[in-house]
């Protein structure tokens, strides 16, 4: 199980390159990064995932993409939508995390969206940048979006995903300044754990219930 | 009115944090109010009084900040909450705490980065864009745009520079 920060965001999209943010993040605790527009590989002893990011994209195209992307043991984001994008985009094989939930719609993850995701096993991703920049109604409104989520999780038992979304070194945080982030979103310890290790939960096949000899 | 006496005063914790990026010049004023205003923010006022936050001395990119004991998390959570200090982005990442100013000046001591190299004229191209190196310390080279305003900072290692 490696403590894994679910997206950053390596020059050319931010200022600091995948090899100084693997530097960075071997400092701060990580074991693995998920670079969005990165090749897979290692830094530093780091584990580089390749990250992909779909978003503002019909269903059709979706599909299509995700499809393409089935052979390339990348990590497959899609930004979330309505409520009935969201319900789609669960139940589409090769869909590992749902992101944006927080800017997202009120309804937009309900109890049916939950029990797809965790039937599923695709993952919600909890972005902690509207935490550490955000101030006012903006952290208020994530952290109650992200409180209501964690709800749902311990119900449903869907897979978490902690990401700094990073775009810079400056904007990345040590294993134990999210575990008191998510303290305010009363997290404990065990959970936390639970939710850095959330991307094996996603990329992993599910042992199958029968086993074909 | 005469200080109190040991067992009256009340019980402080000291921290020591380290601000990124290297060669930020720190103005412990700017980074005080950048404190207050991130403890005020996350904790409210109420908390914010009881932690009650100082900035004591800052030695190269090192700081000592100050809070009640009791209140090392809050302090810490809302330390991790600050992206930049009067307009410059920075990060403070926690090293150490400490009931005694003294022990973290010595930590600071062993830590201070003594294999600097300063800026060098050396130039080159990253994109379309003209950078020279502006700090290089172990496998880190930060590099800055050549210009006179909206240079922009990439934070970069040895091994991309030999790639370039």
């Amino acid at each position: 199980m490696k403590i894994t920060d679910a997206c950053v965001y390596p020059y050319p999209c931010g200022d600091s390159s995948v090899r100084r943010m693997a530097l960075e993040a071997r400092s701060l605790g990580f074991d693995r990064l998920v670079a969005a527009g990165i090749s897979s590989g290692g830094h530093y002893g780091i584990e580089i995932s390749n990250g992909v990011l779909i978003r503002d994209i019909t269903m059709k195209d979706l599909i299509t993409r995700v499809r393409q992307e089935r052979n390339s043991n990348a990590v497959v984001s899609v930004q979330a939508g309505d409520n009935g994008f969201n319900r789609s985009v669960t139940g589409v094989k090769g869909v590992h995390i749902l992101r944006g939930i927080q800017s997202a719609d009120k309804t937009a993850f309900d109890h049916v969206t939950a029990k797809m995701a965790a039937d599923n096993r695709v993952a919600v991703d909890i972005d902690l940048s509207p935490l550490i920049s955000g101030r006012g109604v903006l952290r208020q409104r994530a952290i109650h979006r992200y409180r209501d989520i964690l709800l749902l999780e311990r119900r449903f038992e869907f897979p978490i995903t902690l990401s700094s979304h990073a775009r810079s070194i400056l904007e990345m945080r040590a294993v134990r300044e999210i575990s008191g982030l998510c303290s305010l979103l009363d997290m404990d310890a065990p959970d936390v754990e639970k939710a850095f290790t959330g991307i094996d939960t996603v990329t992993t096949s599910p042992n199958p219930a029968v086993k074909v000899i | 009115m005469g200080a109190r006496p040991p067992t009256l005063r009340e019980k402080r914790r000291y921290m020591l944090v380290s601000v990124e990026p290297f060669g930020t010049i720190i103005d412990r004023k700017d980074l005080y109010y950048a404190v207050c205003d991130a403890t005020t923010s996350l904790w409210g006022d109420m908390t914010a009084a009881v932690i009650m936050p100082a900035v004591i001395a800052s030695e190269g990119q090192y700081v000592i900040i100050r809070c009640r004991r009791g209140t090392e998390r809050e302090l810490s959570i809302a330390l991790s909450t600050i992206t930049c200090c009067r307009d410059n982005p920075i990060a403070l990442r926690i090293v150490a705490a400490s009931g005694t100013i003294d022990t973290l000046r010595e930590k600071i001591k062993r830590l201070q980065n003594p294999d600097t190299e300063p800026a060098s004229q050396h130039e080159f191209m990253v994109g379309e864009k003209l950078f020279q190196i502006l700090y290089c310390y172990g496998q880190k080279v930060d590099v800055i745009e050549k210009g006179f305003k909206n240079t922009n900072r990439l934070f970069l290692t040895k091994e991309d520079l030999e790639e370039l």
